[in-house]
């Protein structure tokens, strides 16, 4: 056609496309701050051209969509980091309150025994002084009071990890059925052939989210996205969200179950994979080495105190509560009350330090565990540390490859407020322009009309 | 080429790191510790608390040396005032042997000699912090009594070791007898011997009761030789031990400890990044193309 008519539908349409825009740019400026969101950018397509003679006249344009840019890719790579540095930090908020238990080098439960030696060495110069055997008695209660407080607190310590398992299953639970209500409406939108844009971002921050509790791998198909457990166990499906339930096992921890089956094991990335491996894996380490500490101190000194008499010439009785195994640090305890029957004697007579020789050997002597009583110590230091320490290194390298990616998802994703203001100027420059035409052929019409016009 | 338009995370980061930094070396300048927790150095941490383990060791042998050297010092006095006592008798022993004596005189003697003796059973019942020191290990028992002028040992023959430095020991005592009772030279025997040759006025049984006591008293001396080398042993360990210690801190200097100077240069460098990171920020927060357009 290319007539007047034509140029003012076409200067409409340019100003609805326009306006559209504008109203991106407006949304993404709105947005710029939202965690998540994906800046959008509307595609504009020239309408199909028609014939008119020989000339061909093109018909205006039409905004065909507005799209969220994103590179999914980026986004998986960020879930996976996402997961593994959440991991490390839970990890190391723990790790470092353990090592806290172990950082003080001027009393623990190193110098303690140590202390319990030296009181015995001090024996040995008078071992008839009723005072220095109640400072051998005194720094064994001393080394049992340190081995339960130390007990108590990676008590405490599991206990608070239980609460926060249990937390993180419920925070997992909440965000799986917020994820599955997304799911469903973006399986709509896409099924209608739309760009579900805004609620992919969110939808997708709160796969973030869910990622910073425990690993999850996200396959997408057309009716939404399905999220797994690192090992499969289905949490989203399209619309729908399978519950993770928190319970009480047999070994009286937190499990995690789905569906029945405990899941607990599987479960290792995230925060709750940080909680499960401080809980089932350092704690249960750091308790074992106190419990052969314990039970082998307890054992080897209670065998060299049988050797010897006390000081009323009787038979040495056990000095440590027999202990071994597991609990032996929370059981250690002195079995004697009463100075006199340290059996510091060799030879019955009250005078005499030669059991003292035997007793102070279980210093140097290897426990069953096949270090002697300070090296088994050391070694306990030396793992806490360099747990602590690995972890946080991890934690560190992980925050850096994080930020890395979230700086390239910004570079694709970000709304850039100058990009944003020189957008808004063309398209105000393009309104205004339409507008233009519009006046143009306002002005041109009158011009027909008055063609017309008997007075003209 | 399109970058992150927000850089605030990122600076944030950065922000965090450089407070970080600066925490720590304030941390390590003020406990001049490197290693303030055992993450900070796992290894050296371990070693430490062995270190640690070792010096408090070294302390307590240095009072157990100290506690050995009073005891020495005072069982090497007591031996000293036998000694004195001995050669009194044998003076006496000597003047009744060879002078004229009358039986006053021989009286005078025997008083002499049985003071001797008294002097002696006190001296060989001494006690150190209320222990016997010549009772072998029965130190709650008075080791020698006299009995109708037979003097009785009711000790031992134990000795105790006391540990003065890892895997030495030394011997604290030596049994009573051994010392006053001597097969090869018996203090109380051969006083004995000498009183009752004085209350006999037997000028033969004198003279070789004499003699006797000479012996003992030459025993005596060699079983007093213990307590002196025991003394002067102490004084060279006591030196070991405390170079040892020194050696110790030292090594727990390296191990955890920080260089001053450098702890300071760190923190001044922590806080130079501080301040060029919040110069940077303030740089980067700047106002965006929209403040331009009106």
């Amino acid at each position: 056609m290319g007539g007047l008519t034509s140029s003012l539908m076409m200067a409409v349409q340019a100003l609805i496309a326009e306006q559209g825009a504008l109203s991106v740019t407006s949304n993404n400026i709105a947005n710029v701050n939202t965690p998540g969101y994906s800046r959008e950018a509307p595609t504009f397509t020239d309408n199909p051209p028609v014939q008119m003679g020989d000339l061909m006249f093109g018909q205006g344009v039409n905004l065909k969509s507005i799209d969220s840019i994103r590179d999914r890719l980026l986004e998986l790579r960020i879930l996976g980091e996402t997961q593994q540095q959440s991991n490390a930090g839970a990890q190391l908020g723990f790790l470092n309150q353990v090592q806290g238990l172990f950082s003080n080098t001027s009393q623990n439960i190193g110098t303690d025994i140590t202390a319990f030696f030296n009181s015995l060495t001090q024996l040995s110069t008078d071992p008839t002084s009723l005072p220095l055997r109640q400072a051998v008695l005194t720094a064994a209660s001393n080394l049992a009071a340190d081995f339960h407080n130390t007990v108590n607190q990676l008590d405490a310590l599991t206990v608070n990890l239980n609460q926060n398992v249990v937390q993180s299953v419920n925070d997992i639970n909440r965000l799986t059925s917020e994820i599955a209500k997304l799911n469903a409406q973006v399986g709509t939108l896409k099924s209608l052939g739309k760009d579900a844009g805004v609620l992919e971002d969110q939808r997708n921050e709160l796969v973030n989210q869910l990622a910073q509790l425990t690993e999850v791998h996200v396959i997408s198909t057309e009716q939404g996205d399905t999220i797994t457990t690192g090992n499969g166990t289905a949490l989203v499906v399209g619309g729908q969200s399978f519950e993770l339930q928190a319970g009480t096992a047999a070994d009286g921890a937190q499990h995690v179950f789905a569906l029945g089956q405990d899941i607990t094991a599987s479960l290792t990335g995230g925060r709750i994979g940080g909680f499960l491996s401080v809980r089932d894996q350092a704690i249960p380490d750091g308790m074992k080495q106190l419990d052969d500490l314990a039970g082998g101190l307890a054992t080897n000194f209670n065998t060299a105190h049988h050797g010897g008499f006390d000081l009323n010439g009787a038979a040495g009785q056990d000095f440590f509560a027999p202990i071994t195994g597991t609990g032996a640090a929370r059981n250690f305890a002195l079995a004697i009350t009463d100075p006199a029957a340290i059996a510091a004697s060799s030879d019955g007579s009250p005078g005499s330090s030669g059991n003292i020789t035997n007793l102070l050997a279980v210093q140097t002597n290897s426990l069953p565990s096949g270090k002697n009583p300070g090296d088994a110590y050391a070694a306990l230091v030396f793992t806490v540390g360099d747990r602590t320490a690995q972890v946080k290194a991890e934690s560190t390298a992980s925050s850096l490859s994080l930020q890395q990616l979230q700086d390239q998802r910004q570079g694709v994703s970000g709304v850039s407020l100058d990009e944003e203001a020189t957008n808004l100027i063309r398209y105000q420059h393009a309104f205004s322009a339409a507008a233009r035409i519009i006046t143009t052929v306002d002005e041109m019409t009158q011009t027909v009309i008055a063609m017309g016009s008997p007075t003209g | 080429m399109r970058i992150n338009p927000n850089p605030t995370d990122d600076l944030l980061a950065a922000l965090w790191q450089t407070q970080q930094d600066q925490q720590t070396a304030l941390q390590q300048l003020s406990s001049g510790k490197r290693v303030n927790q055992p993450s900070d150095d796992p290894a050296a941490a371990a070693i430490y608390s062995g270190n640690v383990a070792t010096e408090s060791r070294i302390d307590q042998y240095l009072q157990s040396v100290a506690s050995l050297r009073a005891l020495f010092q005072s069982a090497d006095a007591a031996l000293g005032s036998v000694v004195t006592a001995l050669n009194q008798a044998i003076t006496l022993g000597t003047e009744a042997a060879n002078g004229d004596m009358n039986p006053d005189n021989l009286q005078q003697i025997l008083q002499g000699v049985q003071g001797v003796q008294n002097q002696v059973l006190q001296l060989a019942n001494t006690s150190f912090r209320g222990t016997y020191i010549f009772a072998g290990t029965a130190t709650t028992t008075v080791p020698f009594a006299l009995n109708g002028g037979v003097v009785t040992y009711n000790g031992n023959s134990g000795v105790n070791h006391v540990a003065i430095a890892d895997g030495r020991t030394l011997e604290m005592n030596q049994a009573g007898d051994q010392i006053f009772q001597n097969a090869s030279g018996d203090v109380f025997g051969s006083l004995q011997a000498l009183i009752t040759g004085l209350q006999n006025g037997d000028k033969t049984a004198i003279a070789s009761a004499t003699t006797a006591v000479g012996e003992a008293l030459q025993r005596l001396n060699v079983q007093r030789t213990f307590y002196g080398n025991n003394l002067n042993q102490l004084n060279g360990d006591e030196s070991a031990l405390q170079q040892q210690n020194l050696n110790l801190k030292s090594q727990d200097n390296t191990l955890v400890g920080i260089d001053l100077a450098e702890a300071a240069t760190n923190l001044s460098q922590a806080q130079t990044a501080h301040q060029a990171t919040l110069s940077a920020a303030a740089q980067v927060l700047q106002p965006s193309l929209l403040d331009y357009l009106r």
